[in-house]
């Protein structure tokens, strides 16, 4: 049973706000998928095979300076900066 | 019908050169884009400068590439250096990559004519492309229906002629399901055989990048090209064995063709007509029909939807208004920032996957959903590798029905996740997957049917495809819109 408060906590944890209004709706759509993910509870699993599903294995190179790109390209992209750095937010 | 060998040959031959051929397709995306609303960025400046360089490449009598002044498109979620990609959110206006996905990179270098971006559902979240923040793209063949999702746009243009191909992205069906519903070609290759590298992430697990096609020969040409090993991708394999395009033509006299039941049940019967009828032409070619039972399918879409929600939940946390994208205006204090960032930036469906999967992740759910949808992922995978002891290639419906009308996906979420019922299993297994026009129903909408194989089992899938379009006609019908050739 998804309730509000669970919709809130998970609001929470993933960085949203939801308007109180919006609040019943998203809760009752939440209820409905989380019933319709319900149904692989039904399902036996024969084996633990847990991931690694594409067959992967860890991928490691030399630890070796390489070139990489210049501060002032990668903050062409901020919405805001100072000082040649991320702006987070600005001081109250 | 504007095919990539058409095109080359046209160029090659100086029937048309490069510039003109370039801008015949920017016109007929300037008249026909208001109504199908593919494309969400023409990158008409970029494609001129490298038509002419082809152009002069051709007068200076060298030899060019069969992609070579090619115009096609991306999808919006595809890197592009200096050349904004939002992937159709409000959180990314205004970014421009500062580097290429490494398939751009590749079909920059063959001089691929990019004449813009195409539209898609937001995070390629969606079925029907109507979650994109530009609105959704129509079906060519109909523009009161929609184009299906996610790569909705890159369909679009290619059915409506207005780019001879395009490259995708298909998580949970969105290469195929939308060549499906534009009556057009779709491969999702094999999980690792293309590089991913400058792919924004929905759900890195499933993800694939995959050309969308008018012809399988085109498919093929295309994904020879791109299925290439790349370091930046440490999921990364290449494509394994000789080109797929040297095996096309060959006999499929006693290849098995497995029919899965399981596939079948709940598809519109004009659906199932047009693919039951595709297999008297595969025992008129020699081939074998093999029925059998794929119960393990059943549980694929609730695993889908929980597994690529959690790997969201995950990817887009990236997106705090502080590197890139959008940044709200008024805020107090850093987590007030972030949040109010998040809530207007992203759409109505994103902010329900990203809060399903901070569900299923949750403490206290974690096991229940997650941990079990991932032991699940492994039973359905054994089962497809059990499914391909008895046959070579497994045929089955894309979509259970056809394009349905625009406005009608957003109205249930459940109703349309299980649009995808067909297309999850593959991308949950890491399979390839090929969609091929094979009619149309009463009302003119195409139909579509999938070929799927084993790991990078490519190579015969597009071999069946192709001995089929040979055998029954490319069931392509031009539209009323886009380029003439």
């Amino acid at each position: 049973m998804v309730t509000r408060e669970d919709v809130e906590n998970i609001a929470l944890l993933s960085k949203l706000f939801v308007p109180e209004e919006e609040l019943d709706a998203l809760t009752k759509d939440m209820q409905e998928i989380i019933d319709f993910a319900d149904t692989i509870n039904n399902a036996s699993v024969d084996e633990e095979c847990f991931d690694n599903i594409n067959n992967l294995s860890n991928v490691l190179r030399e630890d070796e300076v390489v070139k990489s790109y210049p501060s002032e390209e990668i903050l062409k992209n901020a919405p805001e900066q100072a000082e040649q750095h991320f702006l987070v937010r600005n001081r109250e | 019908m504007g095919t990539i060998a058409k095109i080359h040959e046209l160029l090659e031959t100086k029937q048309i050169s490069c510039e003109e051929l370039t801008k015949q397709y920017l016109d007929e995306i300037n008249k026909a884009n208001g109504e199908l609303n593919a494309y969400v960025l023409v990158t008409d400046k970029q494609a001129l400068e490298t038509a002419k360089a082809v152009d002069k490449k051709i007068a200076d009598g060298e030899k060019i590439g069969m992609l070579e002044g090619v115009p096609m498109t991306l999808k919006d979620n595809l890197s592009t250096k200096e050349i904004e990609t939002t992937c159709c959110s409000k959180i990314l206006k205004g970014y421009k990559p500062i580097y290429d996905a490494t398939v751009w990179e590749i079909l920059k270098s063959q001089n691929a004519v990019l004449l813009g971006k195409t539209n898609m559902d937001e995070f390629a979240m969606g079925s029907s492309c109507e979650t994109s923040c530009f609105g959704g793209a129509t079906n060519p063949h109909n523009t009161k229906h929609c184009s299906g999702g996610s790569s909705g746009g890159v369909a679009s243009a290619v059915g409506g002629n207005i780019a001879a191909y395009g490259l995708g992205s298909d998580t949970g069906g969105s290469i195929r399901q939308p060549a499906s519903f534009c009556g057009i070609v779709g491969l999702k290759p094999t999980y690792g055989t293309v590089s991913r590298y400058g792919l924004i992430a929905y759900a890195s697990s499933l993800d694939q990048i995959g050309p969308i096609t008018k012809s399988v020969e085109d498919a093929s040409i295309v994904y020879d090209v791109i299925s290439q090993y790349d370091p930046k991708d440490s999921t990364s394999q290449g494509k394994k064995g000789p080109n797929t395009f040297d095996t096309l033509n060959n006999d499929i006299k006693g290849m098995k063709i497995g029919i899965p039941k399981e596939y079948f049940e709940g598809v519109r019967d004009d659906v199932k007509e047009a693919i039951f009828a595709s297999l008297k032409i595969f025992e008129d070619m020699g081939a074998q029909i093999v029925h059998f039972d794929l119960p393990a399918v059943k549980y694929a879409l609730p695993v889908y939807y929980i597994i690529a929600c959690a790997e969201a939940s995950s990817n887009l946390g990236r997106y705090d208004g502080i590197r890139y994208g959008y940044k709200t205006a008024h805020y107090n204090g850093t987590h007030d920032m972030v949040c109010r960032t998040r809530s207007e930036g992203f759409g109505e469906e994103v902010k329900r996957r990203i809060l399903l999967g901070t569900y299923v992740l949750s403490a206290g759910y974690y096991d229940a959903y997650y941990k079990k949808a991932q032991n699940l992922r492994g039973t359905i995978v054994s089962a497809f590798n059990k499914a391909f002891e008895c046959c070579d290639v497994i045929l089955a419906p894309t979509v259970p029905m056809t394009a349905f009308e625009m406005g009608h996906a957003v109205s249930d979420p459940i109703e349309t996740y299980l649009t995808d019922i067909c297309t999850v299993p593959v991308n949950i297994a890491g399979l390839p997957g090929v969609s091929v026009p094979c009619g149309f129903n009463a009302k003119g909408m195409p139909i579509g049917m999938q070929f799927i194989g084993k790991k990078f089992g490519e190579a015969q899938i597009l071999n069946a495809a192709y001995k089929y379009q040979q055998a029954a006609g490319e069931n392509f019908k031009d539209t009323k819109w886009g380029v003439k050739l």
